[in-house]
């Protein structure tokens, strides 16, 4: 090594040692890295349906049953002549929720979602790592046990046979999914059938995409909700305080001849019955679904607290669930081009879309005095050993005080209950108990038949289910949706007194 | 270090050495035989499902080869570092075991009469490697044909960057392999080396004229003209090798070992602060022009978006490394593949860290990375202890050149740095790789040598006159360039 001179370079070793410390730096960070993926996203990494280690257990052994809230079996592996497993779906009635598993057709629905606790490569004991290669049996197929009760699942499909639509019930006070229905629907068995399968799957496929039977309308379909949506402005407008229980429009009863002109957009209200020349107040509003009320409402409310409002509801993402969902919209995700798709979306036409999930949830909020429980279908996991990994419920969202959601409550009362709110809703009443809803008919535009929808609760003060039912193509909600609903509901008060 | 005239009649002949006891690095190859062993058994008996050692014959012929390379250096007396050997064959017995357990039938190439597959073919890169290894150790006698040449070096990596660019094959996109009849080699591997002597012949020789003189640019002090042209001229070159190789690995990797050995020589933090400025310009631009810059960029923010897709082998491997965990799932037990087709593309090459995590674990993963650091401090303890500029920048350049290899791919493995195909050195498949990392080894071990000198005059041989025909051959090349 030459001596350095003065003012020459400096010496290198020093500089040497910096970069070797550099170096014990960045792996170090490498490590850490490591470390994220290999311990803490550990878990969330194996159990991602797209893992092939899923594909891989798949062909190794059992996978675990589905089971509705009272134990009944809707979906098991039955041991075969030859020895191994096939899936069996004794109750179609189910589908699309629960899906399917085929090693030639993939898997959807709750197969898909749930597949690794299925297969137990997720396990019930949480020890998902450490010592499992040390055991025989690396992986202990779980049961999905479903919040989901059979008698009423079958309900809802009995009442949509012969229609395209959904209804989804929910259980207010915690979120727990009661049916989720979607029609039409396919048989599981007939997909998983080695000789069928194929001409089976291959007829599903081919139906035109608005006849599917794969897709499960409940959780995917998005649809143009009309009057329903108008709940979600009402509680937009409580929420932020710019309409009250007692706000009214002056303009509004005038309006109900001429319409309601908005940047040179004309709102008209064409059926509800005559309220006079009374100006009309949120319930009134609500009980005959007033869209002038309503525009004028959603004009007050604003964009900002319009979409802020409905993001809390869920409105503008896909709502977190135990398999896929649609997020539904109040500005088809791109704002609000002017204030005249603003005051057509406040009463749920313009470019609004939803899914009758998200429409449940509106109905659920209010129903539980403005708290939104997260909602599930999966109640608990249980393994072979007997031990369970419950679900609790938990709240999502708290998004009204209990006074504001009562004024709803009351509103959606009187559109079922009231003088003027029977014409359109009155087929909703559980006899002898009090009921609450709101009832829609989406205006689609050409030739082809509203959408009829509904949403609602009962008993109304403690509500033990709500509701949304949608009826593609259904013209006026009074004749589908909306009796479909009434009889859904007395069902399940009938069911879980 | 041949010093005493008389030195000369002690040693047995021209350039020889007596044998010398390499008792560390014996000591060391024996645990990482042990280690090798016990992976070997866990691998067979999780294949065959009960306790068995398999068919041995792969991992003795590694033994013997490594053993080999050992005796070598003893019985040519090399003082050389006794470490950097056995954490090279800790890490190429990895890769045996690894490449043994992938599916064969992942490279399958015939030699002659012979129809070679992934582990044998693997096996044979290992012995080219070891050998290259050795042969420089024991046979680099002096380094003047390193440093005085440089401009000859740097000429000679442009052609094969040039022969590249014009006759290169495609692999996954980028374009880097060169085909020369039945042979073919990614030569980027070996012009790393290339590019790592030119540059510390380079900055050696003008660091003592330099130090101190600015470039002024107006009110901008900048670094000496002589610093500062190369600079722009690696940037450009990296630049270059981005848009027409597609090589965003290779571009990363010259880049910032030239930075490192940059601020190395000259110790200023302007200089570091330029280049990171030009490295931070140099990806906007690219990331704006090229898609398939931009394309790596959205795959590194967010693969899960593109599961299916673009994002298919990275969501892959983090799979592969969540389902290793801490302990992981043991050799042989990890994921080979659902239906036949690897679980993640390239797992042999790219991607073979996810691989080692899978079945090594996090524990096994940070064990391989403590080897990279273990070869890094003794390749800069070698710099360090260097007997001047040239052969320290050298000695760190080619430390760099390993260690930062390792980490570029780590990292992007793992979703840290957007991801570039670069190999893993000494553990993933491929002669070139291998080669190339099996002369780096070996000029570390022959820089460590502290009798590594200039020829000594009065023992020239007839080989040594056929060498100084050879330099005044370079000598003459040389001047045609500069």
């Amino acid at each position: 090594m030459t001596t350095p001179l003065h003012g020459g370079p400096p010496r290198i070793a020093p500089a040497l040692l910096r970069v070797g410390l550099a170096l014990v730096v960045i792996y170090g960070a490498i490590g850490a890295g490591l470390a994220w993926w290999q311990v803490v996203e550990a878990e969330r990494l194996t159990v991602d349906p797209g893992n092939p280690l899923i594909a891989g257990a798949e062909q190794g052994g059992r996978r675990g049953s589905i089971v509705d809230a009272r134990g009944v079996v809707l979906v098991e592996s039955v041991l075969g002549g030859d020895g191994t497993y096939r899936r069996s779906y004794p109750h179609p009635e189910a589908e699309p929720l629960l899906g399917y598993i085929s090693p030639r057709f993939g898997s959807a629905g709750l197969e898909r979602a749930y597949a690794a606790q299925l297969l137990g490569v997720a396990d019930a004991t949480g020890d998902t790592g450490l010592l499992r290669k040390f055991r025989s049996e690396p992986f202990m197929a779980q049961d999905v046990r479903l919040s989901l009760d059979l008698r009423l699942q079958k309900a809802a499909m009995v009442l949509l046979r012969g229609h395209r639509g959904a209804i989804v019930a929910i259980e207010p006070s915690t979120g727990r999914i009661l049916a989720l229905a979607s029609s039409p629907s396919f048989d599981a068995d007939r997909i998983v059938e080695p000789g069928t399968g194929d001409t089976y799957f291959a007829a599903l496929l081919a139906r035109p995409s608005e006849e599917s039977a794969l897709l499960d309308r409940a959780t995917l379909g998005q649809y143009t909700p009309g009057s329903v949506l108008k709940m979600v402005t009402a509680v937009a407008g409580l929420g932020s305080g710019r309409v009250t229980a007692h706000t009214t429009f002056p303009d509004q009863p005038a309006e109900e001849d001429g319409g309601f002109l908005v940047n040179g957009y004309r709102v008209i209200d064409g059926h509800h019955a005559a309220t006079g020349a009374r100006a009309l107040d949120l319930v009134g509003a609500v009980e005959v679904s007033c869209n002038i009320w309503f525009a004028h409402a959603g004009l007050d409310v604003g964009a900002d607290q319009l979409l802020r409002w409905g993001a809390q509801l869920g409105f503008g993402d896909a709502i977190p669930f135990d398999v896929p969902t649609a997020a539904s919209s109040l500005d088809g995700g791109d704002g609000f081009v002017d204030d005249v798709e603003l005051a057509n979306a406040a009463y749920g036409q313009g470019q609004t879309t939803a899914t009758p999930l998200q429409m449940a949830l509106v109905a659920a909020t209010i129903a539980n005095g403005g708290t939104l429980m997260r909602p599930h279908v999966v109640d608990s996991l249980v393994d072979a050993a007997g031990h369970v990994t419950a679900m609790t419920p938990e709240v999502w969202r708290r998004i009204l005080d209990a006074g504001q959601a009562r004024v709803l409550e009351e509103a959606m009362r009187q559109a079922v209950e009231g003088p003027l709110g029977r014409h359109f809703a009155g087929g909703a009443k559980v006899p002898g108990v009090p009921t609450a809803g709101k009832s829609g008919t989406a205006q689609l535009g050409g030739d082809s038949e509203p959408h009829g929808w509904f949403i609602g609760f009962a008993p109304a003060e403690r509500p033990r289910i709500a509701i949304a039912v949608l009826i593609e193509h259904g013209g006026s909600s009074s004749a589908s949706a909306v009796p479909m609903a009434g009889s859904l509901m007395a069902t399940w008060l009938g069911l879980a007194p | 270090m041949s010093t005493a005239p008389g030195a000369a009649t002690t040693v047995r002949s021209a350039g020889g050495r007596r044998p010398r006891l390499r008792r560390r690095e014996a000591t060391l190859l024996g645990a990482v035989a042990v280690a090798l062993t016990f992976g070997w058994i866990s691998l067979a008996s999780s294949q065959a499902g009960r306790a068995t050692i398999g068919d041995p014959t792969p991992l003795v012929i590694f033994f013997v080869l490594v053993g080999a390379a050992h005796l070598a250096l003893t019985w040519w007396g090399r003082r050389t570092d006794q470490i950097l050997l056995p954490a090279a064959a800790l890490l190429m017995g990895l890769s045996l075991l690894l490449m043994t357990r992938l599916p064969q039938d992942t490279v399958v190439q015939a030699i002659g009469p012979l129809r070679l597959r992934l582990a044998e073919l693997q096996l044979v890169w290992i012995a080219l490697s070891l050998a290259a290894a050795t042969l420089i150790a024991v046979g680099l006698r002096n380094d003047i044909w390193l440093r005085t040449y440089k401009y000859s070096w740097a000429a000679g990596g442009i052609v094969l960057l040039a022969l590249v660019f014009l006759f290169g094959e495609e692999t996954n996109g980028a374009r880097l392999t060169l085909r020369l009849g039945p042979l073919a080699g990614q030569p980027s591997e070996l012009l790393k080396i290339v590019l790592v002597v030119f540059v510390a012949a380079y900055l050696a020789d003008d660091r003592a004229l330099l130090a101190g003189r600015d470039t002024r640019l107006g009110p901008l002090r900048l670094p000496p003209l002589a610093y500062l042209l190369p600079l722009l001229a690696m940037w450009g070159i990296a630049l270059a090798i981005v848009v027409v190789q597609r090589d965003l690995g290779a571009a990363l990797l010259f880049y910032a070992v030239f930075l490192v050995l940059l601020w190395v020589a000259t110790q200023r933090h302007r200089d570091l602060v330029l280049g990171l400025l030009l490295f931070v310009v140099g990806a906007v631009i690219l990331d704006v022009l090229f898609p398939h810059v931009r394309e790596r960029v959205a795959i590194w923010l967010d693969p899960f978006a593109s599961a299916q897709g673009t994002g298919f082998q990275v969501v892959r491997g983090l799979f592969a490394l969540g389902r290793g965990g801490v302990l992981g799932t043991g050799l042989g037990a990890g994921l080979p593949g659902v239906g036949g087709a690897p679980s993640i593309p390239a797992v042999h090459t790219d991607f073979i860290f996810d691989a080692l995590g899978e079945e090594l674990g996090l524990a096994g993963a940070l064990a391989v990375l403590g080897v990279y650091l273990v070869i890094a401090e003794r390749g800069l303890r070698i710099a360090s202890a260097a007997g001047d500029d040239f052969r320290a920048l050298l000695a760190t350049g080619l430390t760099l050149v390993v260690v930062l290899q390792a980490a570029i791919i780590v990292a992007g493995n793992a979703k840290l740095i957007p991801l570039t195909g670069v190999t893993l050195p000494f553990v993933s498949y491929g002669g070139s790789s291998l080669l190339a990392n099996g002369i780096v080894l070996g000029l570390l071990l022959a820089l460590g040598e502290g009798r590594l000198g200039a020829p000594r005059a009065e023992t020239l041989t007839r080989r040594e006159r056929l060498g100084d025909a050879a330099h005044a051959l370079g000598d003459r090349v040389e001047r045609a360039i500069t």
